[in-house]
């Protein structure tokens, strides 16, 4: 398709698509929005969107908020500077000693296992390779059959 | 008038517009009310703003627009790799299942209500990755760039996919090229 005809084909569909009204909606959708806001209304506050909760309570809400965030600020920095973090510190410390002892012997598996690779040489980690390949594309395929039988058209 | 009664009325207004919206980029009914459902609601809790803006029609199209991109990323991205090899073939399938006239002049003889229906069915026909830059470009408005940011995709996949979309929508409404009188005859 050349250029001219490109355009005109897009003129054509532009054209085709703009001419369409607006589809009739189900008459099922003003009953539930309406349904739905009824529901709603009937709800306590506390369970509504905070933007629907009266103003005063809105205000309150957000000072509650600002002062929690104020304690939490200030519990925090009290506890940096406190005595008993050091003795926590030092428990930590214990913990990430063991945390490295982990990740040490996992190395060693790691290591041991590429031992164990070179030792099966490059035919057979081809036909692993082939194999897992297989498996992929069977998945896909038995997927794509599943999914055409399923939405097939009766 | 009530808060309820003046949304009931303006919901009648521009429910066609929402659900329009809606279905032509999910081409499913059910989906389409639920989206155009959840429009609705959110336009209910800023209805104190929106009843004195002039902008509510497009603000209602840009919401119902996003909310349907964001239904179908969220519901069908799982199967968009199957759906595709899908689609691929079914679309020859869809020429066979929309009975249009024999003749040559078959827009001058279809009344136009019968044309629109028929562009309807196309559209829901379509593979969702034709149909929704095709109507985010024709019907939204929306540039190549504005499409390809939306959808998260190259602007080469939204030239070529609208393109495709063109060509589906020609083979199935037998769009003649070159043919003025056939084109504004429609």
């Amino acid at each position: 398709m050349n250029e001219n005809e490109n355009s005109q084909l897009e003129a054509a569909v532009d054209h085709e698509l703009k001419a369409l009204p607006n589809l009739r909606a189900p008459q099922t959708l003003l009953p539930r929005v309406m349904a739905v806001i009824e529901q709603r209304a009937l709800l306590p506050w506390y369970r509504r969107a905070w933007q629907t909760w009266p103003r005063a309570l809105q205000v309150v809400s957000m000072l509650i908020l600002l002062v929690a965030f104020a304690g939490l600020c200030f519990g925090s920095w009290q506890l940096v500077h406190a005595s008993a973090v050091t003795s926590a510190a030092s428990e930590a410390s214990g913990w990430f000693r063991m945390l490295s002892r982990t990740l040490s012997t996992l190395g060693v598996l790691v290591n041991a296992l590429a031992l164990v690779v070179r030792s099966l040489g490059p035919l057979v980690l081809f036909g692993i390779m082939a194999a897992l390949l297989l498996g992929y594309f069977a998945c896909v395929g038995f997927g794509t059959l599943y999914v055409r039988l399923a939405f097939a058209r009766r | 008038m009530t808060d309820a009664q003046e949304f009931e009325t303006f919901m009648r207004n521009y429910q066609g517009m929402v659900f329009s919206t809606a279905m032509r980029l999910l081409a499913n009914q059910a989906e389409a009310e639920d989206v155009a459902q959840d429009v609705f609601l959110k336009a209910y809790e800023r209805f104190s703003e929106l009843r004195q803006s002039k902008t509510v029609g497009g603000w209602l199209k840009t919401v119902a627009t996003n909310m349907s991109l964001n239904h179908l990323s969220r519901y069908r991205s799982r199967w968009s790799f199957f759906s595709d090899l899908w689609g691929k073939g079914r679309e020859e399938d869809d020429d066979a299942q929309i009975e249009f006239p024999a003749s040559n002049d078959v827009e001058a003889d279809v009344a136009q209500s019968e044309r629109r229906e028929l562009v309807e069915q196309a559209l829901r026909t379509m593979p969702a990755a034709q149909r929704v830059p095709l109507v985010l470009f024709h019907l939204e408005g929306l540039q190549y760039d504005e499409i390809a940011a939306k959808l998260g995709v190259s602007l080469g996949k939204v030239k070529t996919d609208i393109f495709r979309g063109r060509e589906t929508l020609r083979r199935k409404l037998r769009l003649k090229l070159g043919d003025a009188d056939l084109i504004d005859a429609v």
